[in-house]
């Protein structure tokens, strides 16, 4: 179906008032909610995050492509809820405490609702504990730590503490400006994603 | 200062971080000193001499804006540091310092009347506190590139009108520091990147980014040049050549940037009375893992022998303010002083 392609191209540009009244047009010939969504919307936030990845598009785009897919999802969501239809996979993500940057976990977030993930995001300045609870509330499959400050790193490492003193064993990825591979595993963290396109990869790989 | 006092720097191979968080972090009680400006007179002034700075540097916390904005605006303290602007505030508040301000205020006043340091003030840029006051600044920022108006795009007001109210915090601040005896401010805008501007947009037009970046801090630098203060331009994100040589047109005494940064091809991007200043990765410095004491060795010798062949005025240091982490203080003082070696 030519709009499906259209739908999928509306988001990739961020053009809104186009996904949205692709949508419409979509749902009103009777495509059921859920092949819109796996078909159209999805498709268009990976094709974003691959062309993130080469360089061809930068966070602007990729915000304004996660924009248009929000209002898209927006019309979709209500069909699904009532059909019972839920994202397979649950993500919390925050940045830990005493890190109030957020760009880089929102990127995330909205990459991760790209890829049809439930995702809760819990902020900024997130206490371990609050990190836990949330985890436990949700029954999160995945758990996001962002941390953009060398001064904040240590609150991931006590984040991870506590899920794993609590006998939590979701799985875990960290990400940010200062974060390695090589700090991933020395806090016992499940993985280390370098970019939010990329992170979108390593969260499919911990869950499955 | 006149323009020789830093070229003469740069020619006298000195080398210095930017570093009193670290040293400001070796003392019991730091969030106490930093509201008495007496105590942090002394830390500014025990940094300059612990690294063997002619400049006296305070802590770069680009919060203290916002906080001095948000306060004038009767926000709870406690609620600050999140906060963000739903829709366009109006303009024309009474800013005034914040006790954190003035305790800076008071150590520039320490440095500047009883060292023969060079009291040096610091503040963040107008582009960069827009974005901590709205929680989404980069789409409406973006938006407005291809021409959405504040009149058209509720966003794009936000955008406006948060960036006219913060230069006005800035500003009060800024002249504060000079009243306090500051010869020259580090302007910090680490924000005006390639974040919050898609090359894309501006492989097409750099019209947005001279609005929203560089007419804001012309206005800081007249505040300076009609108090004949000098500018020290600092950006440590990730930048475009062309956003370089526009900041370069502001005639900074100094241009500060971050280690993705290749001076010795930055420098044929800035002119020679702009003394280019870094770019030590000092945010990995935490990790032995990132870099070692001997890479700090290479990368100095490696940075000095390029810039050296390039024959710009240079200074080797930081390409931030060289955080204290905890846990890591020895491990990063020891590539501090190994690359002042």
């Amino acid at each position: 179906m030519s709009e499906l392609q259209d739908l999928t191209a509306a988001v990739e540009k961020g053009n809104r008032k186009e996904a949205t009244r692709l949508t419409q047009v979509l749902l009103d010939a009777g495509m059921p909610p859920l092949d819109i969504v796996e078909s159209g919307l999805v498709p268009a936030m990976s094709n974003v995050g691959e062309k993130f990845k080469k360089n061809e598009v930068f966070v602007p785009e990729m915000l304004i492509a996660a924009r248009a897919m929000k209002e898209a999802m927006a019309m979709i969501q209500p069909l699904l809820t009532a059909a019972g239809i839920k994202p397979k996979y649950t993500a919390v993500i925050g940045t830990v405490q005493g890190d109030l940057h957020d760009i880089g976990k929102n990127l995330v977030a909205m990459m991760l609702k790209g890829a049809n993930f439930n995702v809760i995001d819990v902020g900024v300045n997130v206490a371990p504990e609050k990190f836990l609870a949330a985890a436990k509330e949700n029954n999160a499959h995945l758990v996001g730590l962002s941390a953009l400050l060398t001064t904040t790193m240590p609150a991931m490492k006590t984040t991870v503490d506590a899920f794993r003193e609590a006998g939590v064993q979701t799985k875990i990825m960290i990400g940010g400006a200062p974060i390695t591979q090589q700090f991933a595993n020395e806090i016992g963290a499940d993985g280390y994603s370098p970019d939010a396109a990329s992170a979108v990869d390593l969260a499919q790989t911990l869950v499955a | 200062m006149e323009r020789p006092y830093y070229l003469n720097l740069a020619a006298s191979g000195l080398r210095m971080p930017i570093g009193t968080h670290l040293v400001l972090h070796q003392h019991e009680n730091p969030e106490a000193i930093l509201l008495n400006g007496r105590q942090l007179g002394a830390v500014v002034e025990e940094a300059a001499i612990q690294f063997k700075a002619p400049m006296a540097v305070p802590v770069m916390d680009l919060k203290l804006e916002k906080e001095a904005l948000l306060s004038a605006r009767g926000i709870p303290a406690a609620d600050i540091e999140s906060y963000h602007f739903a829709e366009a505030p109006e303009t024309g508040w009474k800013i005034a310092t914040t006790p954190r301000m003035s305790a800076t205020c008071e150590a520039i006043r320490h440095i500047a009347q009883n060292t023969s340091l060079l009291p040096v003030g610091i503040g963040i840029g107008p582009f960069s506190l827009m974005t901590k006051l709205i929680s989404d600044p980069i789409t409406p920022v973006f938006l407005a590139g291809p021409g959405s108006t504040a009149d058209e795009d509720s966003e794009v007001r936000l955008v406006e009108s948060t960036l006219a109210l913060g230069l006005s915090a800035i500003l009060t601040y800024l002249q504060a520091q000079i009243a306090a005896g500051a010869k020259a401010i580090i302007l910090c805008e680490p924000a005006a990147n390639k974040v919050y501007f898609s090359p894309n947009q501006l492989a097409e037009s750099y019209e947005i980014f001279d609005r929203y970046v560089m007419e804001p801090n012309r206005k800081i630098k007249a505040l300076l040049d009609q108090n004949g203060v000098d500018l020290i331009f600092h950006d440590c994100g990730e930048l475009e050549d062309e956003m370089i040589r526009r900041f370069a047109t502001l005639d900074p005494a100094m241009m500060s940037l971050g280690s993705s940064r290749k001076l010795w091809e930055d420098a044929a991007l800035v002119p020679d009375t702009t003394v280019l200043f870094g770019n030590l990765p000092t945010k990995k410095f935490y990790s032995d893992a990132l870099v070692t004491v001997d890479d700090v060795k290479r990368l100095s010798d490696e940075l000095t022998c390029r810039m050296q062949a390039t024959g710009h005025p240079f200074i080797l240091g930081s390409e931030c303010d060289v955080l204290s982490v905890p846990g890591a203080q020895e491990t990063i003082k020891a590539k501090v002083e190994a690359f002042l070696a």
